[in-house]
């Protein structure tokens, strides 16, 4: 009988291929998008983000004003309460500050403010930190001692003096007053700076565990220069906490603007960010106009804890171990 | 007397995921008698593992057991409320993992481990369990026992450690004891050490054996009796010399073949083609017939059931008496 | 040595510094402590044949691998094959057409392919790398073709690693390592991750790819009944040395050296022929301080004074002192 199984063709297909099925119906069978359905929580918070985002790209559309242009505010229209109040006036639906700036459309300009610092911050800490994270694990050795003993200064600072600290020395280089992009450019830079540390040590570790695998040796084997293997082979296989951390630095990036802004060094009041507006409200606080300072603060902690529990679950959907 | 040490009695598991029910276990049905060792083979997926643990009723969630009888010595224990599992666990079934690291607690001594768990099961002085522990690490093959005693688990090598975990599963003379792999992590001059051990174990204390591995060369070694088990059934189970030498399931055949050996040369090995079907996609009928050259229209739709021939029991149409019958007309 | 050798390794030494860190060895005022993986290991494989190098851990079995195939310097010794020495002063190009005609094949199937990368990208990867094939649909054929060699279908290079079972991704890195038309294979434990089965599917298929291709292959395993199927020449390796080289039928035969009898009586017994065993006697030491002498003498029954002060050289495909005295009778070979 056993000859029976000898008779089978050695070189005969193992099994019937089937086509691998396309992108959109794999992603519809995965393991994250069931975690993402069981989760009502996500789905909300996957809606306000969209909604944020859709607001600060569209605000233009949607907002009744341009706060960014001076031509457009009337001071007469200074301080009015929001439009359910008794004192409230059409179109300013959450009322007015002080200079007859419409708070709804200044929260919608500011948040594109606030996230645009924080999408270019999370970008620029994030290339920074991954390059070097790529170069310390997989180089190893002295260069990764270099890399990683200058993390760990950085990490001595905290993110927000890091921050202060860069802001202070460019507008003391630059000599004063920097333009409304200018300063964007410093915040985008002091975030990323001090952002950076927490990609490199994640990805470093994820590198140190993929150079030993095989496939690596395998691209080695045929000859492959290391920048190559690097990005081609490397990379792609590091992204996933990579995705987990730029979505909760995303969180982090926005508040640490926001904390600048609110303590005068972040964007000027002629572009108001998120921070700005909740500054410029501050001083309104107790003189009863609870509008200037509350809608923005609102908004910014909506957007804050969205984006939050946004990484929360892509933490947990990408390790199952944590399931 | 007559009576098994352990009796399994149709088991099933399953584990509940998303896609649906998959049945792991899908209704086997074993007795092992007193001292005597029984070898439960298979390759990855085959349940081998699960089978083990569902015995001892360490199915994790989203496991369950989904039905049949557990019985140790008599006693049901499958459907015991978890605290009074795990005292019988404890006490009347040792546990021997592949990798000892997860049995032993590493930030204790050795000795504080045994003594503790003698200690538990028994009603012996500290000095006594202490006593008793230096002995039991000299049964194993420790030497120096009463020295090494005070090691932490991390001193001792992988094969010492090992028989560390055998000992510790000797404690409270449990009626029977699983082995999960036992020797699978450790070299084979190792390995052939604490096989001879735990045969010895098996007959100078009586204690029953439920052996779990991927290699047929231990069980042959080792086991009185094997169940080969495929697709979460047992394909085939019978004394073990005439499972290995004269296989009558399909399946037991082309793993027999498949096995280089050292004593035969041979051009080219018995290969099954194909693999073990996932758990979510098990063939209608008999499990194996997309991989069985001898498989036939009843084998596609009806699944096989266990058949008595000779000292084997085999779960194929082709000892079916119709089959025979049918065969003997041609 | 001898003129049909194709590949040559010479005395090959490979030391890894295993100290802790500078620091922590000032503080602790350790000395800097070294392996010796390797020490001083040398064989020659001839065209087309199976030569495996057998051992348990830490015999540096799969370092030697590393070192054959350039993936790791050696610390001393060199490899030449088919004339062209693989470390050391080749230059570039040189080296790069040799790279070309050597290939491995690895232990774990799961971790040896890029799991984000399709098949046909994986196996056309060395032809595009060695520019073997330049158009896109040629290297589509040729990868169809590769597939089809190792027992697949050509369409199975559309799936990701995933998709395929232990076996199915064990035949992948097979096509993967011939795609470069390699004509030496180094197999580091090709099956050790993979069940019986699947593994006879294997060794089937290596056999059948070397008869059709000439393939010389140096063959890696702690499995002595694999190598025994596999092997036209075998090396016993323990604690970093060669202690008994021979021709494959020879060593089950009529083992010398005190380790092979010791290792082949250890393997559990399928044929179940109840031979007689000698028992075996301890476990493998620590390598960072190995025994002195003959690194196997505490376990060796037949162990001297000498044992225990010279390392025995290989002489007539042994290592041992008291075969070279005279002292083991060696069984005949039938």
């Amino acid at each position: 009988m056993t000859e029976g199984l000898q008779s089978a063709p050695v070189l005969a297909p193992d099994k019937a291929p089937a086509a691998s099925s396309p992108w959109h119906a794999r992603f519809l069978d995965s393991d994250i998008w069931a975690s993402f359905k069981r989760s009502k929580l996500t789905m909300l918070a996957t809606f306000l983000t969209l909604l944020f985002l859709l607001a600060a790209i569209l605000a233009g559309l949607v907002a009744p004003q341009n706060p960014f242009d001076p031509a457009q505010l009337d001071l007469l229209n200074s301080r009015i309460p929001p439009l359910w109040e008794a004192d409230g006036v059409a179109p300013y639906l959450l009322g007015t500050d002080e200079q007859g700036r419409d708070v709804f459309s200044a929260i919608l300009y500011g948040l594109r403010v606030s996230l645009l610092v924080g999408f270019l911050g999370v970008a620029f800490s994030a290339t920074l930190g991954i390059a070097l994270g790529l170069i310390a694990g997989y180089f190893g050795g002295t260069v990764d001692a270099v890399i990683m003993r200058v993390a760990d200064v950085q990490l001595t600072f905290p993110a927000i003096l890091c921050a202060l600290l860069v802001d202070g020395v460019v507008k003391s280089v630059a000599g004063g007053q920097l333009s409304p992009a200018a300063t964007l450019g410093v915040l985008v830079f002091s975030i990323g700076l001090s952002f950076w540390v927490q990609y490199a040590r994640t990805v470093r570790g994820s590198v140190m565990v993929e150079k030993n695998k095989d496939y690596i040796a395998a691209a080695r084997l045929i000859g492959l220069p290391a920048p190559v293997i690097m990005f081609r082979h490397v990379l792609p296989n590091v992204l996933g906490p990579v995705l987990v951390i730029a979505t909760i630095n995303l969180a982090l990036a926005i508040i640490t603007e926001a904390t600048l802004s609110f303590l005068g060094t972040g964007m000027p009041e002629t572009m108001p960010s998120l921070g700005t507006l909740i500054r410029i409200g501050n001083n309104y606080l107790f003189s009863g106009e609870w509008w200037i300072i509350a809608f923005p603060g609102v908004a910014l902690a909506i957007l804050v804890l969205s984006i939050n529990l946004l990484g929360d679950w892509l933490r947990d959907a990408l390790n199952p171990r944590l399931r | 007397m007559s009576q098994p040490v352990l009796s399994v009695r149709d088991l099933h598991v399953e584990f509940v995921t998303r896609r649906g029910v998959l049945k792991a276990i899908d209704g086997i049905s074993f007795d092992i008698a007193k001292g005597e060792v029984l070898g439960v083979v298979g390759e990855s997926g085959a349940g081998k593992s699960v089978t083990g643990s569902a015995v001892v009723g360490l199915i994790d969630p989203p496991g369950r057991i989904a039905g049949g009888e557990v019985i140790l010595s008599g006693m049901r224990i499958d459907n015991l409320p978890p605290e009074e599992l795990r005292r019988v666990r404890g006490k009347r079934i040792g546990m021997i993992f592949q990798d000892p690291l997860t049995s032993l607690n590493p930030l204790y001594r050795v000795s504080e481990q045994l003594v503790e768990t003698i200690r538990t099961h028994t009603n012996l002085s500290s000095s006594a369990a202490r006593k008793r522990a230096i002995d039991l690490l000299a049964e194993v093959g420790i030497p120096a026992p009463d020295r090494r005693i005070d090691s932490y688990p991390h001193e001792f090598s992988g094969g010492m450690r090992q028989r560390v975990v055998i000992a510790l599963a000797l404690c409270a003379e449990p009626e029977l004891i699983i082995a999960d792999e036992p020797t699978t992590a450790l070299d084979v001059s190792v390995q052939a050490q604490i096989i001879t051990l735990l045969k010895r174990l098996g007959r100078d204390h009586g204690t029953a054996i439920m052996l779990v591995t991927h290699d047929m060369g231990v069980i042959a070694e080792t086991a009185d009796r094997v169940a080969v088990m495929y697709a979460g059934r047992i394909a085939e189970i019978g004394p073990v010399r005439d499972v290995v030498q004269n296989p009558l399931h399909p399946y037991a055949k082309g793993l027999m073949g498949a096995i280089p050996s050292l004593e035969v040369e041979t051009d080219r090995l018995v290969q099954i083609p194909g693999s073990m079907p996932r758990l979510s996609a098990i063939p209608t009928g008999c499990a194996f017939n997309p991989r069985c050259p001898f498989a036939f229209d009843r084998c596609r739709v009806e699944r096989p059931e266990p058949i008595q021939r000779d000292l084997h029991r085999v779960a194929c149409h082709l000892y079916d008496e119709t089959t025979i019958r049918a065969e003997a007309l041609a | 040595m001898t003129e049909r050798s194709y590949v040559q390794v010479d005395n090959l030494r490979r030391v890894f510094d295993v100290s802790k860190p500078w620091l922590n060895r000032m503080l602790e005022r350790e000395e800097k402590q070294f392996l010796k993986a390797v020490d001083g290991v040398s064989f020659d494989i001839a065209k087309g044949e199976t030569f495996a190098l057998v051992g348990e851990s830490g015999s540096g079995k799969s370092t030697v691998a590393r070192m054959v195939v350039g993936l790791l310097p050696p610390s001393a010794g060199g490899v030449t094959i088919d004339g062209v020495a693989m470390a050391g002063r080749t230059d570039a190009a040189q080296r790069q057409r040799l790279r070309r005609r050597i290939q491995m094949i690895f232990q774990d199937p799961y971790a040896s392919l890029n799991p984000r990368w399709r098949v046909d990208r994986i196996i056309a990867e060395p032809i595009r790398a060695f520019g073997l094939l330049e158009d896109d649909a040629q290297i589509r054929n040729r990868v169809g073709e590769l597939l089809t060699l190792v027992g697949l279908h050509p369409d199975d290079g559309r799936k990701f690693p995933h998709e395929f079972s232990g076996g199915q991704r064990q035949r992948i890195a097979i096509a993967r390592a011939l795609a470069s038309n390699a004509e030496f294979i180094v197999c580091d434990e090709p099956t050790s991750a993979l069940d019986v089965s699947v593994q006879a599917q294997i060794l089937n298929l290596m056999r059948d790819l070397q008869d059709r291709l000439g393939l010389t292959y140096l063959f890696i395993s702690h499995n002595l009944a694999v190598v025994r199927h596999m092997a036209t020449r075998i090396g016993v390796m323990y604690l970093g040395r060669i202690v008994e080289i021979s021709g494959g039928r020879e060593l089950f035969l009529a083992p010398k050296h005190p380790y092979t009898r010791m290792l082949l009586d250890a393997v559990p017994d399928v044929g179940m022929s109840g031979r007689q065993r000698i028992p075996v006697k301890g476990e493998i030491p620590n390598p960072i301080h190995p025994p002195s002498g003959c690194t196997f003498n505490p376990r060796c029954p037949f162990a001297n004074d000498r044992c225990r002060r010279e390392i025995p050289p290989l002489l007539g495909g042994v290592a041992c002192h008291a075969v070279h005295e005279g002292r083991i009778t060696i069984p005949a070979a039938a």
